[in-house]
């Protein structure tokens, strides 16, 4: 349900803070520091980075810029290996039986399945597959303004700490309150801030 | 006010405005007037989904059927219940849009902007790409100032108390009228 897709869901965000001095450079020079890493090829857990919005594949934006007319665009993409609960507990026990059948001993200490447990959890991380999601953004530079393109809070959440590392910007998200205190003038705020609900029957 | 008590507390706003925003789009048979811009189309369809209280008597309500026949939510509104979620279908001169807004934390969900090119004219290379980005964030852009442009009509009367209480006045009427 990306920029792109046939149908598009989304949040708006303000961009808190002045741009720095050529804003250009500085994007490309952040972009580059923050772009995805591959861990297809290693064991590691997880990996958050900026990639081209028209290709997943694309940490170095050779293919597309991130510029278009005044608008950054851009793609955070997470790839996470992870381990389903049921699966880790199926391993867990089978470790479980096999030491005890091994030992001759009819129990196991709670230290002994705790560490288990954290060795079958890192083995099965081992084996396991990197799952990608992608969340596309688009960044009105003119506007300050910011569209996300997922409503998961969990993405959202991602993208405030990930944004705020790459560019030292602060993200808003614009609930109504938020866009009211944009679309109204100053003086119109206090009345705004006393709004109670109404009853319409 | 932090942003998670602020979502808490006016949560209301997107609702009433919605709710409003119903109201205002049946009012003139699915015209409404826009300064600036003039008269669009906006039209309530599909799908709806209302909530009243909180806490405990936290209720809501799925309605989902063609315009005609949405007459659970409109007794929904004459329970007290305010609109959290519709689907619209909004026309601009020769543009369609349609969209699902979500009023308490205005999200705009499943947007279908109007189609502009036929699939077949579209190349590849890196202008026609870049040209494909600005127009479709041309047409979110456009679908999100007219919300905003409506938002801000219902902002202007909510907050002039003699304006409010003609305003609602009338939806109150046009509430027990339609769920009748």
């Amino acid at each position: 349900m990306g920029l792109l897709s046939a149908s598009a869901t989304f949040v708006r965000y303000s961009v808190e803070g002045e741009l720095p001095p050529n804003f250009l450079d500085f994007a490309a020079e952040r972009i580059a520091l923050n772009a995805y890493r591959d861990i297809d090829d290693n064991y590691e857990e997880r990996s958050v980075g900026w990639v081209s919005v028209l290709n997943m594949f694309d940490a170095s934006f050779e293919y597309a810029s991130f510029i278009a007319g005044d608008n950054v665009v851009l793609t955070m993409r997470i790839d996470e290996r992870k381990v389903a609960p049921k699966v880790l507990k199926k391993f867990c026990l089978k470790e479980e039986e096999r030491i005890k059948k091994e030992r001759q001993i009819p129990k196991l200490s709670r230290s002994q399945k705790l560490e288990i447990k954290e060795n079958m959890h890192l083995l099965l991380l081992k084996k396991a597959v990197p799952v990608p999601a992608t969340y596309d953004l688009c960044w009105n530079l003119s506007q300050g303004t910011l569209l996300f393109f997922s409503t998961s809070q969990k993405a959202q959440t991602e993208l405030e700490e990930f944004f705020k590392q790459t560019f030292d910007l602060s993200l808003m998200l614009q609930i109504p309150y938020l866009t009211a205190e944009h679309l109204l003038d100053k003086v119109d705020h206090d009345a705004l801030s006393r709004l109670t609900p109404d009853i319409f029957v | 006010m932090d942003l998670v008590d602020l979502i808490d507390e006016k949560r209301f706003l997107g609702q009433e405005f919605l709710t409003w925003l119903w109201y205002k789009s049946e009012e003139r048979g699915g015209t409404v007037f826009l300064p600036g811009t003039g008269d669009i189309q906006l039209v309530f369809e599909k799908h709806m989904l209302l909530e009243f209280g909180e806490g405990e008597a936290f209720e809501k309500i799925v309605c989902q059927g063609l315009q005609a026949e949405l007459n659970e939510a409109r007794t929904g509104l004459r329970m007290g219940k305010k609109l959290e979620q519709a689907r619209i279908h909004l026309i601009m001169g020769e543009y369609e849009w349609h969209m699902t807004l979500k009023g308490s934390m205005m999200e705009f969900r499943s947007v279908k902007p109007p189609k502009t090119m036929a699939e077949g004219e579209e190349s590849d290379d890196q202008e026609a790409v870049e040209g494909r980005l600005l127009e479709r964030m041309g047409l979110l852009e456009t679908a999100t100032q007219t919300i905003d442009a409506l938002f801000r009509l219902f902002l202007d009367v909510r907050l002039d108390q003699s304006g409010w209480q003609q305003e609602i006045t009338s939806m109150r009427n046009w509430i027990h009228k339609s769920a009748a």
